[in-house]
C-alpha cells in the first residue's frame, strides 16, 4: 500500500528535495532517479515515458517501481514497491502539488529551494515513514505547517517573547482545532466578514472527428469548482433546475451520496477555501431520431484539403463556429508534419458578416520547428463566417507523412455545453447572508481526422 | 548526483560540514531570537533534502535541541529522523529531550517526538518509545493518537517481539473502535503493514468488526478510505448475505473524486462479487463499476495507464463491464504511446458482432499513423479481431489485403503474421489471398514473419503452383537463418515433398534441408525434428502424411482470456503494480506479500474450483523463469515461483500450526483455507457461468497452452510477448 518516499527533479533530472527514505538504502532513490532518467533519454518523447517505470532490483535493492509526473517543468516521483497501488501514488503527487499551489501560489525550482524547511514539513506531514499519505487537506495542514507568509507575520509578532524559557504555543490550539474538528475536510472556527460561495462550472469536450466529418466520439466532462468562504460550519444544499444533464458524477468527500441518490442536490459542509465539489459528464438528451446519446455535438466545422506530395504538400483549411451565439476565443489548429518537416508558408483569411475584428482576420500561423507542428490560431472568432488558412508546407523526406489528425482546441467564455443551472443554494446550520456567484465556462480539444 | 545542485540558492552548497559546524559553535552566543541558529539550521536541512550527508554534525545539531523555539526543535527533528539511526552510540544524548517532549503540553511537540524516535530502531531508543508510545495510544489528542498508531508498525518493524509481547497489535485493534475517523484509518494501514509483513501477525476482520469500519468510512478522509477499503480484503464472507449487504454499502464509494479510492472500491466489490449468490446484485455492481472507470479514463495519463491496464484484467473476468463503451477507448492521434496500446488491447477484447465495424474502421485508421510499434500493433489487432469476431472476418480480410497494398515493410510483416492465423481459423475460406501474400514475399525480414509464410507455403503448398520454386529460394539462405525460420523452413519442406513427393525439387529440396538440419546445426530442436521427420519419411511416407498433414484443430479466440483462477487471484491486487504488469506482485517483487481468494461456505463454486492457494516461500526462492515463448503467468497447479506464504498471513519462523491469530476471530476459516491443497488438477478451467459470455461454454481450448508452437504466436495471447521478439526491447512484454 505505501509510498516509499517522494523526489523532486528539476527539468535537468536533478534531485531538488527528496524525502527521507529511511527504511531503505541510501542507494535507493538514487537508483529511482537513474532508471527514471535514463528512461528519459532514451525515449524520443519524454511523455512517452511509462508513467509507472519499473525499477529492476539493484545491489541491496528490491524490484519496484517509479510514478513520475511533469508539473511545471519538474518532476515528481514517487517510488513503490510491494503491493503498493500506483493510483495512491499518483493521487498523493497531485494532493501534494496542490498543497504546494496552495501554499506557495507556484511551482517551480526557485520556490521550491526559497522554501525548502516548508516543503520538507509538508513532506513530513503528508506522508509518514512507512509511507502512509496521511494529512493532505490544505484546511487541516495550514494548522501544522505554517504557510511562509502566515509564519513570518507570527513570529514577527511573537519576537519579544522569544526567550522565554517556554516553547512558544504557536500552533498549539491549531493542532487541537485541526482534528478536534468532526469533519475531516473543516477546521473548526473559520471566521470571515464577508461570506461567500462562489461556483465555477468548468467543461472540457473531448472528440474525435472521423474524415468524412462524422462525429466518432464526443465526451463532455465537467467539474464545478468552489471557492467557499463561509464562517462557522456552513451546511449548505446545491439545487439545479436540469440536473438530469449529470451523470457518472464523482463528488468531493464532503458531498451526502445519499442525498444525491434521493433527489439529485449536493447537500454538504464545504471545506474552507477552494475545492473541486464534484466532477461529472455531460449526458446530452438522448436524440430521438437518430437513437443515439452519448454525443455532444461538436461546435466547430474543419474542412480540410490535405495533400502530401513529393517533398511537401499543399494545405486548406476552412474552419467555421456552429455557435449561435457565443464567440470562441484562442481557437487553435495543430498539425504534426512529418519528423522530417522543414518549414511552411500560409496564407490566413477571414470571409463572412460574422469576422469584423480590426486585424485579426483568420488568425496567424506559426510552423514550430523544434516539434514540427504548423499552428493556427484565432483569437477569437465569431458567430457566422469563417477563417482560411492556405498554403503549402516542406519537408526533406521525398514521401513526408504528416499526422492524419488535426488537433483543434478553443475556449468559449461564459458557456457550458450541458447548460447545467442552479437552481438555488441554501444554508442551514448558520444563521447570515451568503453572496452566491455562478459562472461557466468551457474548452474544447477536438481531434479531426483528414 | 550530490555534485550538481543548482548554483543559485544560496542554501545549496556543499562541503560545507566544517563552515557549518563553525557558525553552529559561533550562534551559542550573542544570537538574538536564535536567527543565526535558524539559519545555520536551515542550511544543514537544504542539505539533506538534496541528499547530501550531514550526519558528522550529529554532536553540533543536537545542542540545539534546548532552544525554545518550534521551528529550531522541528529541524533538530528532521535531522535526527535523518541521521539518528546512524549514530548508535552518541543518540542517548538526545533521550532526555525525547521524554521531555513526550510529556509536553503541545500535541503537536508529543506527535513529532513519538514520531522522531520511531524513526530510530536502536533499542536505547526504542526502549523509552514503548513505555512512551503505551501513553500516547491513549492520547486525549487524536493528532497524537493517530501518529502513535502508526509509530507502532515502526516500532514493529526494529522489534516484533517487543511490540507483541507489549500489547500493542491488541491496543491498535481496540483504536479501530476510535471514535476518530482519522484514526481509525491510521490503526488500519498500521495493522495492515504488520499484517503484510512475512514474520507479521494475522489481520483478518469478522463482520461486526468490517461493519464498523465501513461506517467509518463517511468521514475518513482520502487516504483513511483507501486504508480502510483495503483492509476489507482481509474480511472473508462466510455467508453469501453478508458479501452482498457490504457490497452493497461499498456501491456509494464509486462515486469518491479521488481515484485511488475508486479503484480501491472496486477491488473490494470484484472481491466480494466472489462470494455472493444473488445475479441480479452481481449485475447491479457490474453496470455500475463501468461510469466509475469511465470517469478514470477522462483523467491525465498517468492514471488512465494505471486505469486501462486494470481495465483489461476487469474486463477479462466480468465481460459485461463497459460492455457497450468501446468507444471510449479509441486512441487520440497524441495519446502517449503506453495509452495507446493499452486501448488498442481493450479495444480488441470489447469487440463484439455489433461494433467490429466501428472498431475495424478505427484500427484502419491508427494502422496509417507514424509510430512503428503502435502501427505494427493495430495491425496485428485487426487480424485478431478476423479470428475473435467471425462475422468481420471479411472485412478484416479486406482491410489486410489493403494494408499489404500499402507495401509498407512493417505493415505486410504483421498482416502476413495474422494471415497465418486466420487461415487456421477459417480452414479452406481464404486461401484465395496467398498470391497475394506470394507477391510480397521480398519485403519480409524478421523471423517472425518470414516463418509465417513459411508455413502457409508449406501448409498449403498443393494450392501454389510454384511453392517448389518459391520454398527454393528460401532455402537459399537456409543457415544463416533465425532458429525459428529453419525449424518453419524444416516443416514447411517437408509438407511439400509429402503434398509433391514426384517432384524432383521437392525431393532435393527436403533432402538438403534435413541434411542441413541434422549435420550442420548446433540447434538440438532443429537437430531432433529433422531426424524424426527423416526417419518418419524413411520408415513409411504414408504414415508421414497422416502425421504431418494431420488436420489441425481450428484456433479459436477463447485462449485468449487470462486463466480464471490466475485472474481471480490478480484482480485481488486491483490498483497495484501486479495488476499493471499483470503478474503476482510475488513473482517480481521481493518480500510482496502474495493475495489469494479464501475458501468458505460462501465462496462461488467457480471461483472454489480455480482457487489458488498461495504457499510458503520456499527458502531459495530464486525466481526461475523459462526463456523463449510462452505465457509466464503463473499457472494454477504451478504456483509462480517466488510465491510466498498463505493470505492469512500466518508466521513463518514460528513453526508450523503455531498461529499466531492474535487479532481473533474465525478459526475454522484459518484451516480451511490453509488446509487444502488445492493446487492440483485445475488446467482446464471452465469459465464463470456468471460472466454473461455467449462464448463462456466452450472455453476448453487443446491450444491454450501451446503458445510456443507456433513461432510464439497464438493469436490471441493475453500473456506478454516473449523474448523472441527483438523490438520493444524488455518493457514491451509489460505493455501488451
Amino acid at each position: 500500500m505505501a509510498i516509499d518516499g517522494l523526489i523532486i527533479l528539476d527539468s535537468a533530472g536533478r534531485p531538488v528535495i527528496q524525502s527521507g527514505y529511511t527504511s531503505h538504502p541510501p542507494a535507493y532513490p538514487i537508483f529511482h532517479i537513474d532508471a527514471l532518467n535514463t528512461a528519459l533519454s532514451k525515449a524520443t518523447r519524454p511523455e512517452d515515458v511509462d508513467p509507472v517505470l519499473y525499477v529492476p532490483p539493484g545491489f541491496g535493492g528490491e524490484g519496484s517501481a517509479c510514478c513520475h509526473v511533469e508539473i511545471g517543468g519538474l518532476r515528481l516521483v514517487a517510488s513503490v514497491s510491494g503491493d503498493a497501488d500506483p493510483l495512491v501514488a499518483f493521487a498523493f503527487l497531485q494532493a501534494f502539488q496542490d498543497i504546494l499551489i496552495d501554499y506557495f501560489g507556484t511551482v517551480n525550482v526557485a520556490t521550491l529551494k526559497d522554501n525548502f524547511d516548508t516543503v520538507y514539513q509538508l513532506l513530513e506531514e503528508t506522508l509518514d515513514p512507512s509511507g502512509h499519505p496521511l494529512t493532505t487537506s490544505p484546511n487541516a495542514l495550514r494548522d501544522i505547517v505554517l504557510p511562509p507568509s502566515l509564519l513570518s507575520k507570527l513570529l514577527a509578532s511573537l519576537s519579544p517573547s522569544v526567550n522565554s524559557t517556554h516553547p512558544p504555543k504557536i500552533s498549539c490550539s491549531g493542532a487541537n482545532a485541526a482534528f478536534a474538528s468532526p469533519i475531516p475536510w473543516r477546521k473548526a472556527g473559520v471566521k470571515h466578514n464577508h461570506n461567500e460561495a462562489l461556483f465555477d462550472v468548468v467543461e472540457d469536450m473531448q472528440s474525435i472527428v472521423g474524415r468524412n466529418g462524422v462525429t466518432i466520439v464526443s465526451n463532455v466532462w465537467g467539474k464545478i469548482e468552489t471557492n467557499a468562504k463561509l464562517s462557522g460550519t456552513p451546511d449548505l444544499t446545491l439545487t439545479f433546475t436540469n440536473p438530469q444533464v449529470l451523470t457518472d458524477c464523482a463528488f468531493h468527500p464532503c458531498v451526502r451520496l445519499q442525498r444525491w441518490s434521493r433527489d439529485r442536490s449536493f447537500s454538504f459542509i464545504p471545506p474552507d477555501g477552494r475545492f473541486v465539489l464534484a466532477e461529472y459528464r455531460y449526458a446530452p438528451p438522448q436524440s430521438v431520431v437518430t437513437g443515439t446519446s452519448g454525443i455532444v455535438p461538436v461546435p466547430l466545422v474543419l474542412k480540410a484539403v490535405m495533400d502530401a506530395g513529393e517533398f511537401g504538400g499543399t494545405l486548406s483549411l476552412t474552419l467555421s463556429s456552429r455557435l449561435s451565439t457565443k464567440t470562441m476565443e484562442n481557437v487553435e489548429v495543430e498539425i504534426y508534419l512529418g519528423e522530417d518537416a522543414i518549414g511552411a508558408q500560409c496564407a490566413a483569411s477571414s470571409s463572412g458578416t460574422g469576422t469584423v475584428g480590426v486585424g485579426e482576420g483568420g488568425g496567424s500561423w506559426t510552423f514550430d520547428p523544434r516539434r514540427k507542428v504548423l499552428r493556427w490560431e484565432i483569437l477569437s472568432m465569431r458567430t457566422s463566417g469563417s477563417c482560411m488558412l492556405r498554403g503549402s508546407w516542406t519537408s526533406k523526406a521525398k514521401a513526408p507523412r504528416p499526422a492524419r489528425a488535426f488537433q483543434i482546441r478553443f475556449d468559449i467564455p461564459s458557456y457550458t455545453f450541458s447548460a447545467l443551472k442552479v437552481d438555488q443554494l441554501r444554508l442551514s446550520g448558520e444563521n447570515y447572508k451568503v453572496y452566491k456567484g455562478v459562472r461557466g465556462r468551457s474548452r474544447g480539444s477536438i481531434e479531426w481526422r483528414w | 548526483m550530490s555534485g550538481q545542485q543548482g548554483q543559485d540558492a544560496k542554501f545549496f552548497q556543499r562541503g560545507k560540514i566544517e563552515e557549518f559546524r563553525t557558525e553552529l559553535q559561533a550562534a551559542e552566543s550573542k544570537d538574538k531570537k536564535y536567527q543565526k541558529r535558524k539559519t545555520v539550521l536551515k542550511k544543514i536541512v537544504a542539505n539533506i533534502t538534496m541528499g547530501n550527508d550531514m550526519s558528522p554534525l550529529f554532536t553540533d545539531v543536537v545542542q540545539s535541541l534546548g532552544a525554545p523555539l518550534l521551528e529550531i526543535k522541528k529541524m533538530v527533528y528532521l535531522f535526527l529522523m535523518s541521521y539518528g539511526r546512524l549514530k548508535p552510540e552518541q543518540i542517548h544524548i538526545v533521550i532526555p529531550s525525547f521524554l521531555q517532549d513526550c510529556n509536553d503540553r503541545n500535541p503537536l511537540i508529543r506527535a513529532l517526538a513519538i514520531r522522531t524516535m520511531s524513526y530510530i530502531p536502536i533499542p536505547v531508543v526504542l526502549e523509552p518509545l514503548s513505555e512512551q508510545l503505551r501513553h500516547c495510544l491513549k492520547d486525549r489528542d487524536p493528532y497524537v493518537r493517530k501518529t502513535a498508531a502508526i509509530c507502532v508498525a515502526k516500532l514493529y518493524v526494529a522489534d516484533s517481539r517487543k511490540a507483541e509481547k507489549g500489547g500493542f497489535v491488541e491496543m491498535l485493534r481496540d483504536m479501530m473502535l476510535d471514535t476518530n475517523a482519522t484514526v481509525v484509518a491510521n490503526a488500519v494501514a498500521a495493522l495492515s503493514e504488520i499484517g503484510d509483513r512475512q514474520d507479521g501477525v494475522i489481520f483478518k476482520l469478522n463482520l461486526t468488526i468490517a461493519n464498523k469500519l465501513i461506517a467509518a468510512l463517511g468521514e475518513s478522509s482520502e487516504w483513511g478510505q483507501i486504508y480502510i477499503l483495503d483492509s476489507l480484503l482481509r474480511y472473508v464472507p462466510e455467508e453469501c448475505a453478508d458479501a452482498e449487504m457490504m457490497g452493497e454499502r461499498v456501491i456509494v464509494q464509486l462515486q469518491h473524486a479521488n481515484s485511488a479510492v475508486v479503484l480501491t472500491a472496486i477491488k473490494v466489490l470484484l472481491y466480494l462479487m466472489n462470494y455472493m449468490e444473488n445475479r441480479r446484485l452481481i449485475d447491479y455492481i457490474c453496470k455500475k463499476m463501468g461510469p466509475p472507470l469511465v470517469t478514470l479514463i477522462s483523467s491525465g495519463p498517468e492514471v488512465q495507464y494505471v486505469a486501462l491496464r486494470n481495465i483489461l484484467l476487469i474486463i477479462q473476468r466480468r465481460p459485461t463491464v463497459l460492455k457497450n463503451d468501446v468507444k471510449v477507448f479509441f486512441c487520440k492521434y497524441n495519446d502517449p504511446i503506453y495509452v495507446k496500446l493499452a486501448k488498442l488491447e481493450i479495444m480488441y477484447r470489447l469487440a463484439r458482432d455489433e461494433n467490429a465495424k466501428e472498431v475495424l474502421a478505427e484500427l484502419q485508421e491508427y494502422a496509417s499513423e507514424v509510430d512503428v510499434d503502435f502501427v505494427r500493433k493495430a495491425v496485428r489487432s485487426i487480424g485478431r479481431l478476423a479470428i475473435k469476431v467471425e462475422g468481420a472476418a471479411d472485412i478484416c480480410i479486406q482491410a489486410l489485403l489493403d494494408l499489404i497494398e500499402t507495401k509498407v515493410t512493417y505493415v505486410v510483416q504483421e498482416a502476413v503474421i495474422v494471415t497465418k492465423d486466420i487461415f487456421r481459423r477459417y480452414p479452406g475460406k481464404y486461401e484465395g489471398i496467398i498470391p497475394k501474400l506470394c507477391e510480397n514475399m521480398d519485403a519480409l525480414d524478421e523471423p517472425e514473419s518470414k516463418a509465417s509464410m513459411i508455413w502457409i507455403l508449406g501448409q498449403f503448398a498443393d494450392k501454389i503452383d510454384n511453392a517448389d520454386e518459391l520454398l527454393d529460394d528460401l532455402v537459399y539462405t537456409f543457415l544463416e537463418e533465425a532458429v525459428e525460420v529453419q525449424l518453419a523452413l524444416l516443416t514447411a519442406t517437408v509438407k511439400l515433398f509429402i503434398y509433391k513427393a514426384d517432384s524432383e525439387t521437392a525431393k532435393e529440396l527436403v533432402h538438403k534441408v534435413l541434411k542441413w538440419a541434422t549435420e550442420e546445426v548446433d540447434n538440438p530442436d532443429l537437430r531432433d525434428r529433422g531426424f524424426m521427420y527423416w526417419r518418419m519419411l524413411a520408415m513409411n511416407p504414408n504414415v508421414a502424411r497422416e502425421i504431418v498433414l494431420a488436420e489441425k484443430p481450428a484456433i479459436t479466440t477463447d485462449s485468449d482470456r487470462m486463466d480464471r483462477g490466475a485472474l481471480d487471484q490478480l484482480l485481488l491486487h486491483t490498483g497495484t503494480l501486479g495488476s499493471i504488469y499483470h503478474k503476482n506482485p510475488e513473482t517480481f517483487i521481493r518480500n510482496a506479500a502474495g493475495r489469494a481468494l479464501t475458501d468458505s461456505p460462501a465462496l462461488n463454486a467457480n471461483s472454489r474450483s480455480v482457487l489458488v492457494t498461495l504457499r510458503p516461500q520456499l527458502p531459495s526462492a530464486a525466481n526461475i523463469n523459462v526463456a523463449g515463448p510462452g505465457p509466464i503467468e503463473p499457472q494454477p497447479n504451478v504456483p509462480a515461483a517466488g510465491s510466498s506464504r498463505p493470505a492469512q498471513l500466518i508466521s513463518e519462523d514460528a513453526g508450523p500450526g503455531e498461529e499466531r491469530d492474535l487479532l481473533d476471530i474465525e478459526e475454522s476459516t484459518a484451516e480451511s483455507g490453509t488446509g487444502g491443497d488445492s493446487g492440483e488438477g485445475n488446467v482446464d478451467v471452465d469459465v464463470d457461468a456468471d460472466d454473461d459470455d455467449p462464448r463462456a461454454a466452450k472455453a476448453l481450448d487443446p491450444y491454450a497452452n501451446l503458445a510456443g508452437a507456433f513461432g510464439g504466436y497464438v493469436a490471441d495471447q493475453p500473456q506478454p510477448i516473449s523474448g523472441t521478439s527483438q523490438r520493444g526491447g524488455e518493457l514491451d512484454d509489460l505493455l501488451f
